[in-house]
């Protein structure tokens, strides 16, 4: 459990990092919080030429709330999403996953940035951010794209990163008035990564009306995956206990989750309806 | 003359492991070491053609390579004469593989280097050509008929067929009102202690002396080992303890490791360290427990057990280690329990799998054995409608017929109070309150249930250990043992019994048991032995010290007092201590002792998500006599806290071409405070008559009952579906199984 060699440069700007990782070529990799990299490392299942460290790069940290729209640096770590009261009402469901991921010391190093781009089939924030509808800001040293999270993961522990091309920031949208948000999962330890994951954003009107509906689900396909039909037979119906129900059981009807040794895909099936109705009637209850 | 330390919770010193001062194995470092790295199969079953090392030796920094070719044919011997049969010997293991290997995990090189990371850089390029096998991958495949063979030349799968009997057994199936019947299966798992295994190896030049660093448990036997095996005399080897991060039973037992540091250090002459990783850890280390019971239970209609019958597939793993027969033996010895059989007849078998090989873990055999009988007596109250609780009280054996005996089966309970006992925990616990607690809250939708277990457990295994009391010219003693500290707090309890029968303040006392130099012999830390054993041999010897010191003055011996360096008899007149000598004792212990425990759990289940969560969970073992009241309770609360594990989360899985599956921490689920209810211990204290300290094993007992209660709080509170109750882990997904078929 000893890392194969590598050669490690330490970025102090978002320029050098980007040019130590154009110069380092293909099998360079960045690394931030390391949560994710040093196991792989360790156990040689990742043997990167070069690692650049991005943690000096003060550009990539910071929480943004404009006009309604949220920006996340990619340099954030989970504790201190899970430590901004601010992000409540339509962003809470971010507050609350980051406050899942793993164990604090943990989530005192790991990034927002890094998650995204470690892509675990089974993580929080690439979860929420599909159901916040984020787009991911890469730069690398030829130029920056825009690239929404719906392009982004390309399977489990791949996305559509480039060599070379850093994550800098996710932005996500201003949400309709009265959107809100939550985050359900099930691990069974504590800080273990979830078997099943659910992540509900509804915009009710006044009348409580669903004008729309987001829901996102982590652990049950090789990305994470939208409850399409689930979403369907919410919008325009009244959040009711046996419409939330519904929407719960089309949700597990349209996931088909493959299983491994700890969780079987009929059982992580069953998981998404339980954890989609709890999303659901929290979000009945704490209006 | 006593000071009134036994039975005292004095404090155990153990800022070392707070303050960061401890040094363990790892921190050790000899001038001119080198780092070895063993190359491990990395598949189950398969002939090795080819071996080829070139390309690893022309790397920087490698030393040298070995392989089978270059060690003496040899193999790991077993610890415990008890633990063979005839042939058990045609199944050791090799330090490293010889034309086949048999696990994933299963050593087949090593490369020596001057840097560890270099030395894992060149393991990955040796070369090894594999002719792959077909594989046993799970204990009921292993006896088929047609199965691969794991060691052909043996013709068998079956180490070890261990029949038990007593009474006349069919006669009383015959005269039973029911009978029932059922499969039940422990999985296997393990001890994951925080410290990985390590050892460093050097030969002093100068006194011929190799020394082994990292001995643990059982450094004595681990000597000898060494000395066959690698054809040197005992003295010329030495072993010591340093600290240790946990040892559980699986810690300090000879591995091929212990061979191939000692072999390379001797070889090379210059000091040699290896440090397990965690990866290595879940495939080398021992694992435990698995096993598949058929069991079947006589009873009266009122609840009167009459006989049983059960027929065991015990998991050997790929070899037999040192431990010998013990999976297959200690089960069998466990199955009766503290009830009064009319008869019963058991027959384990210890069979091969390729798989990592099986040693003994916390509560070997006893855990297994509890958790088959304990789950089918909740069967057989649920099919005789009786209190769980009721059943077990009919048929605790009372203390009036002790000391009992199943002979000819060799088990024997000398002295407690079962039905006691028993009622001590319902007692504690608020049995009666806590049924009706679970009726309410039952009424309000949640799904509890209680469950409980009984047993007895054999500790205090002889043969014997020695002691010696040196004292020294300032006044100080110095205790050596040959028993092991595995941060049990053996130092503590020894030094209360030293220095309460020596009469003098604990400060004076210092116990050694780190150097197989300092004391002839030693059976080490295993089978909850240390205090029973070693604190009898030191009380011992504390009286052999006082008599020769007033035989010195002429006075009886309960008048003379240690102080200040001195001997001084009551009327004045004293002589320097140094001159009395060294006292010595020495303890036999020709039959084990039983002591009885008990288990109770309050669970409740998340139905939709499988989830169990343990609400309380009690714990009440009978230790004779509390020498440390509080570091007993930290044992058993530990005990117990693996147990909830092993009940709920811990399995070492592999799939069907033998590879594991749990090789990460991650995949090893172990418990963390999130998951563990704060234990409640109860220490009952019943004098054991077998010894003059009136002391019983307690490191191991937490856990016996542990994962028998909680199955059965978990089948409790699944209602009908609880029958379905057959197997642990209890993971969610395995609880909405017994859920979703119906
Ligand atoms: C015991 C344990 C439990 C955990 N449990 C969970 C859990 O329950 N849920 C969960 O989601 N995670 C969990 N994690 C992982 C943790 O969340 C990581 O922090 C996260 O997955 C990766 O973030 P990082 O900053 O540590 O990335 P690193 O480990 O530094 O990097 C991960 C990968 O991302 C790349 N990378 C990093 N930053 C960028 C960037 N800005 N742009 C492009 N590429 C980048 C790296 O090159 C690397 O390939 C756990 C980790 C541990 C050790």
């Amino acid at each position: 459990m000893k890392p194969p060699p590598f050669a490690y440069r330490r970025a102090s700007s978002l320029e050098e990092a980007l040019r130590l990782a154009a110069e380092a070529g293909e099998d360079a990799k960045f690394i931030a919080g390391g949560q994710s990299l040093m196991p792989l490392l360790a156990l040689r299942l990742s043997r990167p030429s070069h690692l650049v460290d991005i943690n000096r790069l003060q550009e990539l940290g910071g929480v943004h709330q404009e006009n309604g729209a949220l920006r996340v640096g990619a340099l954030v770590r989970h504790a201190t999403l899970e430590r901004s009261p601010d992000l409540d009402g339509p962003w809470q469901a971010l507050r609350e996953a980051a406050a899942l991921i793993g164990h604090y010391p943990i989530r005192l190093r790991g990034t927002f940035g890094g998650s995204l781009a470690h892509a675990d089939p089974a993580a929080e924030l690439p979860v929420v951010s599909t159901a916040l509808q984020a787009t991911f800001i890469a730069r690398s040293a030829s130029g920056e794209r825009e690239i929404p999270v719906s392009e982004f993961f390309a399977g489990p522990l791949m996305t559509v990163l480039e060599p070379g091309e850093l994550v800098v920031e996710a932005r996500f949208p201003a949400p309709s008035p009265g959107t809100r948000s939550v985050f359900e999962e099930f691990s069974p330890r504590a800080g273990d990564f979830a078997f099943a994951a659910a992540a509900v954003v509804l915009a009710a009107d006044d009348g409580g009306r669903v004008r729309n509906a987001h829901i996102a689900l982590g652990g049950v396909a090789a990305i994470p995956v939208r409850a399409h039909e689930a979403e369907a037979a919410l919008e325009g119906e009244v959040l009711t206990g046996s419409a939330a129900q519904e929407a719960a059981r089309l949700a597990a009807a349209g996931c088909d989750p493959s299983g491994d040794a700890h969780a079987s895909g009929a059982y992580r099936k069953e998981l998404v309806a339980t954890l989609v109705g709890r999303a659901l009637s929290r979000l009945r209850e704490e209006r | 003359m006593t000071s009134g330390y036994i039975g005292v919770s004095v404090e155990r010193d153990d800022l070392a492991f707070l303050d960061g001062t401890a040094c363990y194995v790892a921190d050790v470092d000899r001038e001119g070491q080198l780092y070895a790295r063993v190359v491990r199969s990395p598949v189950a079953h398969a002939r090795i053609l080819d071996i080829d090392v070139a390309e690893a030796l022309a790397q920087p920094g490698v030393v040298a390579v070995i392989t089978a070719a270059d060690i003496p044919e040899t193999r790991i011997p077993i610890r415990l004469p008890m633990a063979e049969t005839p042939y058990t010997h045609l199944f050791l293991q090799p330090p490293l593989a010889r034309e086949v290997v048999r696990y994933v995990g299963e050593p087949v090189a090593v490369v020596v280097a001057s840097d560890p990371y270099l030395a894992e850089d060149a393991a990955e390029l040796v070369d090894v050509d594999f002719d792959e096998l077909d594989v046993v991958s799970d204990i009921l495949s292993a006896t088929t008929q047609g199965t691969p063979l794991v060691h052909a030349e043996a013709g068998t799968n079956i180490v070890a067929t261990v029949p038990l009997g007593y009474g006349d057994v069919e006669a009383a199936f015959a005269r039973a009102d029911v009978v029932i019947r059922d499969r039940l299966r422990m999985h296997r798992h393990t001890a994951v202690p925080m410290e990985t295994r390590g050892l460093l190896a050097e030969m002093d030049h100068g006194t011929g002396v190799l020394t082994l660093w990292g001995a643990a448990k059982v450094k004595h036997f681990t000597r000898s080992a060494l000395s066959s095996m690698l054809g040197i005399e005992r003295h010329r080897i030495r072993l010591v303890e340093n600290h240790v991060g946990g040892g559980f039973g699986v810690r300090g037992e000879p591995y091929p490791e212990d061979f191939l540091v000692a072999f390379l250090a001797l070889r090379l002459g210059r000091p040699i360290k290896w440090i397990e990783d965690r990866a290595e850890h879940f495939v080398a280390t021992n694992h435990a427990r698995e096993q598949e019971h058929d069991l079947e239970i006589a009873a009266t209609a009122d609840g009167r057990l009459l006989a049983f019958r059960d027929r065991a597939w015990c998991d050997q793993g790929a070899y037999v280690r040192s431990q010998g027969i013990l999976p297959a033996l200690l089960p069998a010895l466990h199955l009766p329990g503290p009830y009064r059989w009319e008869a019963f007849s058991v027959e384990t078998r210890g069979v091969l799998t390729n798989r990592t090989p099986v040693g003994t873990y916390r509560g070997p055999g006893m855990t297994e054995a509890t958790f088959v009988r304990e789950r089918m007596l909740d069967k057989l109250a649920a099919e005789l409608r009786l209190d769980p609780a009721e059943l077990r009280r009919r048929n605790l054996i009372r203390p009036g017929e002790l000391p009992f005996s199943f002979e000819p089966a060799p088990i024997t309970y000398e002295s407690g109070d079962f039905p006691a006992g028993f009622e001590h925990l319902l007692d504690e616990v608020g049995y009666d309150d806590l049924c009706k607690q679970r009726q309410v809250r039952r009424a309000s939708g949640e799904h509890v249930g209680i469950g409980f277990a009984a047993y007895t457990e054999i500790g205090a295994i002889g043969p014997f250990e020695e002691a010696r009391i040196v004292p020294r010219s300032d006044g100080r003693f110095v205790v050596h043992v040959g028993v092991a500290s595995l941060g049990q707090g053996v130092e503590t309890v020894l030094g209360q019994i030293a220095a309460e029968k020596l009469g003098v303040p604990m400060d004076a006392v210092s116990i050694d048991h780190h150097d197989t130099e300092k004391l002839a012999d030693g059976f080490g830390a295993f089978a909850s032995r240390s205090t029973t054993l070693a604190g009898n041999a030191v009380a011992l010897a504390a009286e052999d010290l006082r008599a020769k010191a007033a035989a010195r003055l002429d006075v009886p011996a309960g008048e003379i007092r240690f102080v200040q360096g001195q001997v001084r008899e009551p009327s004045g007149r004293t002589i320097p201590l140094a001159e009395v000598g060294e006292g010595r004792g020495r303890f036999d212990k020709p039959h084990p002792t039983f002591s009885f425990g008990a288990a109770l759990s309050l669970v409740s289940i998340d139905r939709e998500t499988g989830l169990v969560k343990v609400l309380r969970h009690a714990v009440l073992h009978d230790v004779g006599r509390a020498v440390n009241p509080e570091l007993l309770r930290r044992q058993l609360a530990g005990a117990a806290s693996q147990g909830i594990g092993a009940a709920l989360l811990e399995e070492l899985l592999y799939d069907e071409y033998g590879q594991p599956q749990s090789t990460i921490m991650a995949d090893y689920r172990m418990p963390t405070v999130e998951e563990l209810p704060d234990i409640e211990v109860i220490v009952e204290e019943r004098p054991n008559t077998a010894n003059p300290l009136g002391v019983k094993g307690g490191g191991e007992s937490g856990m016996v009952g542990t994962p028998a209660a909680i199955a059965n709080a978990v089948a409790d509170a699944l209602g009908v579906e609880g029958a379905r109750v057959w197997r642990l882990p209890l993971t969610p997904d395995r609880v909405r199984e017994m859920l979703r078929h119906h």
